[in-house]
């Protein structure tokens, strides 16, 4: 029996959707038929799910990147803003998110947003992954990358409890953010940034009271 | 033949105690004050005084302190006066002494000393039969003592000078000094020692009166003498002196019953007269000679008186009797025509008044002998009388008023001295406030020159300030021009040719299985895109190692400065600079004085120049900034230009960078600037 799968790929980049392409029509199963929709950026992709609703056709698997050009009604910056519009949507769809990012602190927020049935790191993606990945997300979801387990793994295993906030000061810091110029990617006062810093730096343990110090225990214990 | 007290005061001098600071090595002091204690000790002998305060001068020299020095050479003279006044030593020995003293106690203005010191000179010229000096010497003593109010010690040395104006047959001035000297002994209390200072001035202007022949007055004043002696306890001689010159004043008015009856009050007492024999063998001489003159006593007594008064002076052997009694003795002789006794006792008088210079007794016997003689000896008598009276006019008439004169001239030197001084003091004054007014001149002007130079480093400073933050800020630019494309950097190498490369990847991996002719086909197309690839990598990595901003910063500022004032200034430029030249290692400062050199410049062909095209190039050459300043204005000529501000202030800039400075200037063609900036 014949086995249709929708699928919508959305990347920025052709080349990338291509490899997607070739890897799951070199490794699906004999009986599944692939129809396979491609969008380069968030218009397009917001487009397709919508004609997917209206024809009642919607798509079984979305495969997004989350680093994409914004939308031109500024609605949707990410693919993260997408995978939350497909959810809505398209409530049974299966999102594979696929990323160049690596930092624990877009994987956590996704997971915790989104909950994908997969993510993919692309640094450490191989076809064969990238296949079985594909046929686990149909059949026995979730499928995390080894990167994204581990990232996950370490987080649960300590003891400390992180909000958003917290994980993007420590994020932002370790992008080499001057705390000063926190204010302009976080939407809070200097002096409450500034008392959070404490918050965490008590909670790491820093003794030293360094920004470094608080930076090497936090990606240690698997937070950046 | 008058009685005279012989007036002599030898002042020991006091000796006061000066509390001298002293700063001298504590060695010198204390040896000196050691010596000084000795000599100071009454107990000691006194040559071994003299020999210790000797010591102590040489110490006191050391010292070089003038008080120092005076006080105890003062000490030496006075040790010396000691030795004198026992006739161990003759007065001259203190003379050189006393000079020196007089000196330093001038230098120091010490009114004390001085006084002092004048009454030991008067003293030492009075006993070397020099009145003038002597007086002189007196004189200022008396001034100091005046000064000081010491008034016993003036009414002392007046009356020693009135006793030199008698000496000298001064005796109007005599008087007056007498009178001086008594109207502060008057006001003192009448002490034994008063009343006799009182009686002998009083009788000295008794004297002076008789010699002048005002024989009322001298009357008078020997009354007042007496009624002084008569107050003191000891006064028999006093007593006796003043009633025999009474006595002989009325016989020479011929008043003989007044001058019997003091003659027979004298006698009354003939055995107290008798203890004085030669005040006995005069009042006998004379009363003898009253007697005689009033005729009425027999001859046999006045003879026998005679004999008694010249026997007793010969045995004493008293000058001043002697003659006395032999001029009476001769008188009476001639007058009872007894030639061979009265030539006798005239030869007596006449040759002992030569041999001690009585001139009276001279003059008396000469009269007397021209009378005895009858022969032609007689003339000669009386020839030698005139010449001596003469000569003797004279020389009172040439001594009456050297006292005078010698007051006044020490008056006259005395104000001229405080003329010069005051003098002295004004043009001290004058230099010392023309000084001051010299050095506050020199003060405000120096201070002037400060603040000038201060504010025009402060000046400097802050348009060096002004370029540092420039270039700051163009530093700022450039940084942030750089983080910019860091940021658009990675993003291309993010966004851009790490997705390509994983699509590539992905798609070569997917491929890998399959061995079709299409497959490989398909991967040919990948390798292809993964050669694009290297391509946009080396692009990238060209873009990254091009700096685009790298060293333009100095460059733009001095742009931009020579564009704005080339159009503030109305000329045309051409800015030419070598790009090998590497601005981030040039120091600061050499940028600095770069900035402001070519400011200046400009500012100089702007006022002086009137070019209209300036050419600005910087070129290295092994290492060194060559910088030139060329325009094509009026030119000038460079040696005489040299001093000024604007050209100084770029050598002292181009100095500070140990660079130097070359200018050549031609006229109506142009002024080239060349400055070479080692780095």
């Amino acid at each position: 029996m014949e086995e249709t799968i929708r699928i919508l790929m959305t990347d920025d980049h052709p080349i990338i959707i291509e490899g997607y392409q070739n890897t799951l029509l070199a490794t699906k199963k004999p009986n599944q038929k692939l129809l396979i929709d491609i969008a380069n950026n968030c218009d397009e992709s917001v487009k397709f799910m919508n004609r997917a609703v209206e024809t009642e056709k919607p798509y079984d698997v979305l495969f997004m990147d989350i680093s994409l050009p914004a939308s031109t009604d500024g609605k949707f910056t990410s693919g993260e803003d997408l995978a939350k519009h497909a959810r809505k949507v398209m409530p049974k769809a299966k999102i594979v998110m696929l990323t160049m990012f690596n930092e624990t602190y877009r994987v956590h927020n996704l997971i915790k947003n989104i909950d994908p049935e997969g993510f993919l790191i692309k640094s450490d993606l191989t076809s064969s992954e990238l296949a079985s990945a594909f046929q686990a997300v149909l059949n026995n979801p979730p499928f995390y990358s080894g990167t994204v387990n581990s990232i996950v793994r370490r987080s649960i295993a300590n003891d400390i409890d992180l909000d958003d906030v917290d994980r993007k000061i420590l994020h932002l810091l370790s992008q080499g953010i001057r705390t000063k110029n926190l204010v302009e990617h976080i939407d809070m006062s200097l002096s409450a940034i500034e008392k959070r810093k404490k918050q965490l730096k008590l909670l790491f343990d820093v003794q030293d009271g360094n920004n470094e110090t608080l930076l090497d225990e936090a990606r240690r214990k698997g937070f950046i | 033949m008058f009685l005279k007290k012989a007036v002599f005061f030898l002042f020991l001098i006091s000796y006061l105690t000066l509390n001298a600071q002293e700063s001298n090595p504590p060695t010198i002091t204390d040896s000196l004050l050691y010596y000084r204690s000795i000599a100071e000790d009454q107990l000691q002998n006194l040559d071994f005084r003299i020999v210790n305060v000797k010591k102590a001068i040489r110490f006191a020299n050391a010292s070089r302190e003038d008080t120092i020095i005076l006080k105890t050479k003062r000490l030496l003279a006075t040790l010396y006066l000691n030795k004198i006044s026992k006739g161990e030593m003759i007065p001259d020995s203190i003379y050189s002494l006393n000079h020196q003293n007089l000196k330093l106690a001038k230098k120091l203005k010490d009114t004390l000393a001085l006084a002092y010191i004048n009454n030991v000179l008067g003293w030492y010229h009075k006993v070397n039969h020099r009145p003038d000096s002597a007086y002189h010497y007196y004189y200022n003593t008396t001034k100091y003592f005046s000064e000081l109010d010491m008034q016993e010690e003036k009414a002392k040395t007046l009356f020693t000078m009135a006793d030199i104006q008698f000496e000298e047959r001064d005796y109007v001035g005599s008087e007056n000094t007498a009178a001086e000297s008594i109207k502060i002994y008057e006001n003192m209390p009448q002490m034994e020692y008063t009343l006799d200072n009182l009686w002998a001035l009083y009788n000295l202007i008794a004297i002076s009166a008789d010699e002048l022949k005002l024989f009322d007055k001298a009357i008078e004043y020997h009354y007042k003498a007496l009624s002084f002696s008569n107050k003191m306890k000891d006064n028999y001689l006093y007593t006796l002196y003043s009633n025999s010159n009474i006595a002989l004043i009325y016989k020479e008015l011929k008043q003989y019953d007044k001058a019997l009856k003091i003659y027979q009050h004298l006698f009354r007492n003939k055995s107290l007269l008798m203890e004085e024999p030669k005040n006995y063998a005069l009042i006998l001489g004379d009363y003898a000679h009253l007697k005689h003159l009033m005729n009425k006593y027999p001859e046999s007594e006045i003879k026998s008186m005679l004999y008694e008064a010249y026997r007793i002076s010969d045995s004493i052997q008293d000058e001043a009797s002697i003659m006395s009694v032999a001029l009476n003795a001769s008188e009476y002789y001639f007058d009872k025509n007894i030639v061979d006794s009265a030539i006798y006792f005239s030869n007596i008088a006449y040759d002992l008044g030569k041999n001690t210079s009585t001139h009276d007794v001279v003059l008396n016997a000469l009269k007397l002998k021209s009378k005895i003689d009858t022969t032609t000896r007689s003339e000669r008598y009386l020839n030698e009388y005139i010449k001596l009276n003469d000569s003797l006019v004279n020389k009172e008439r040439a001594i009456r008023n050297k006292f005078a004169r010698i007051e006044l001239e020490t008056d006259q030197l005395e104000l001229k001295n405080q003329q010069i001084s005051r003098e002295r003091m004004w043009l001290l004054i004058l230099s010392a406030g023309l000084l001051v007014t010299l050095v506050l001149l020199y003060i405000i002007i120096s201070q002037r020159a400060k603040n000038k130079e201060l504010k025009l480093v402060q000046q400097q400073q802050e348009a060096n300030e002004e370029i540092y933050n420039l270039m700051l800020s163009q530093q700022d630019k450039i940084d942030e021009a750089r983080s910019i494309e860091k940021k658009r950097i990675s993003e291309e190498l993010h966004d851009g040719i790490l997705g390509r490369l994983f699509g590539t990847r992905l798609s070569l991996d997917s491929l890998n299985l399959s061995t079709s002719e299409e497959a490989i086909k398909t991967r040919e197309g990948y390798i292809v895109e993964l050669k694009n690839i290297e391509q946009e990598i080396r692009k990238v990595s060209h873009e990254l190692n091009t700096d685009f901003v790298s060293g333009s910063g100095f460059e733009d500022i001095i742009s931009t400065l020579v564009e704005t004032q080339s159009k503030a200034y109305g000329f045309k430029n051409e800015i030419n600079i070598h790009g090998d030249i590497v601005w981030e290692d040039v120091p600061n400062k050499t940028k600095i004085h770069i900035y402001r050199i070519i400011q200046e410049s400009l500012q100089n062909i702007y006022k002086h120049a009137n070019a209209t095209h300036v050419d600005i190039s910087f070129k290295l050459k092994n290492n060194v900034i060559c910088l030139f300043i060329t325009d094509n204005g009026s030119g000038f000529d460079v040696n005489k230009a040299k001093k000024g501000i604007g050209i100084k202030n770029m050598h002292s800039r181009v100095k500070e960078i140990q660079g130097k400075l070359e200018i050549t200037s031609e006229k109506d063609v142009g002024t080239s600037i060349l400055i070479k900036i080692p780095i």
